[in-house]
């Protein structure tokens, strides 16, 4: 289920232009090497911190953070692995600063979508929509670590060694929080549950 | 006595490893172990097929995840307007 396969060769030729025209100073490269990834990226970001509004928030603070520091990449990750890094590094403040000032939101119902199949009927629906929102709720109710780690795996479908690399942790310790975030996701949602789901 | 006392080891011992099962994290041994252990549990072997629907179930959430605003580059036309400067700390992974 790995979305990336081509994530630990060096950065290719069509990036490299585009990093290096982005380092001197040209705005639409920028734009371009990063608009490839904004997408997934706030799916990502809606998921790690489960608002909306906060979400973009975080995701315009990232790709501020890039542009500002693109001189200093270097090209030995992929670009996306880099982007990837820094927006997690701003969820984590984004939740820290939340966390200070005591603020709990609401999970987002939207953030999470499964697509239920076409021919299914009403009874399944409703298993359907149940089980997204146990899955949801599970997920943001694990902590921040465990969570990020569920999303970069296992939704987003990276690599264990981009995941990691993206979370900042080895990938031993890395595949540890995600057994850890699964079992407990698990448990929230009851395998019997699971078993039984259409999907 | 001693093989029932084995057997709740083995159940407690896959329940925490059906994630790692799955996954392709166990040694060929501890694989072993787990596979003899779910023929005769069902449970155990109820959780091999709830880890893969949760693994699929977390997939096709992804499908269908919402575009990004269209003014998410709006800070850095702002910051590249006002000529922006290098203070970014992010660490190259």
């Amino acid at each position: 289920m790995t979305r990336s396969p081509t994530t630990h060769r060096p950065i290719e030729a069509p990036e490299r232009d585009l990093v290096r025209r982005a380092q001197a100073g040209e705005l639409t490269a920028f734009e371009q090497l990063a608009g490839a990834h904004t997408d997934r990226l706030y799916a990502v970001v809606v998921r790690l911190v489960g608002d909306r509004t906060e979400a973009e928030d975080v995701v315009q603070e990232s790709l501020l953070r890039a542009w500002r520091g693109i001189g200093r990449f270097q090209g030995h990750a992929m670009f996306s692995t880099w982007l990837y890094r820094i927006a997690v590094n701003e969820c984590n403040r984004a939740l820290e600063r939340r966390l200070r000032h005591g603020v709990v939101l609401p999970v987002d119902e939207e953030s999470i979508q499964v697509p239920a199949p076409a021919d299914d009927g009403p009874a399944s629906q409703a298993e359907q929509e149940e089980l997204r929102e146990g899955l949801d709720t599970a997920i943001a109710g694990l902590d921040p670590p465990y969570r990020t780690a569920l999303v970069l795996r296992d939704i987003e479908g990276l690599s264990t060694r981009e995941a990691a690399k993206i979370a900042g942790v080895g990938e031993a310790a890395f595949k540890s929080r995600l057994h850890q975030a699964r079992l407990k996701v698990r448990a929230a949602l009851g395998d019997a549950a699971l078993v039984a789901a259409p999907i | 006595m001693l093989r029932a006392l084995r057997r709740g080891d083995d159940h407690a011992w896959s329940q925490e490893h059906l994630s790692h099962y799955v996954e392709g994290d166990l040694s060929w041994r501890a694989r072993r172990r787990l596979e003899l252990h779910a023929e005769e549990c069902p449970d155990c072997n109820r959780g091999i097929r709830a880890v893969r629907a949760l693994l699929r179930l977390m997939h096709a959430s992804a499908n269908r995840a919402s575009a990004a605003p269209a003014d998410i580059f709006e800070r850095v036309r702002a910051d590249a307007a006002r000529g922006g400067t290098d203070v970014n700390q992010a660490r190259e992974p």
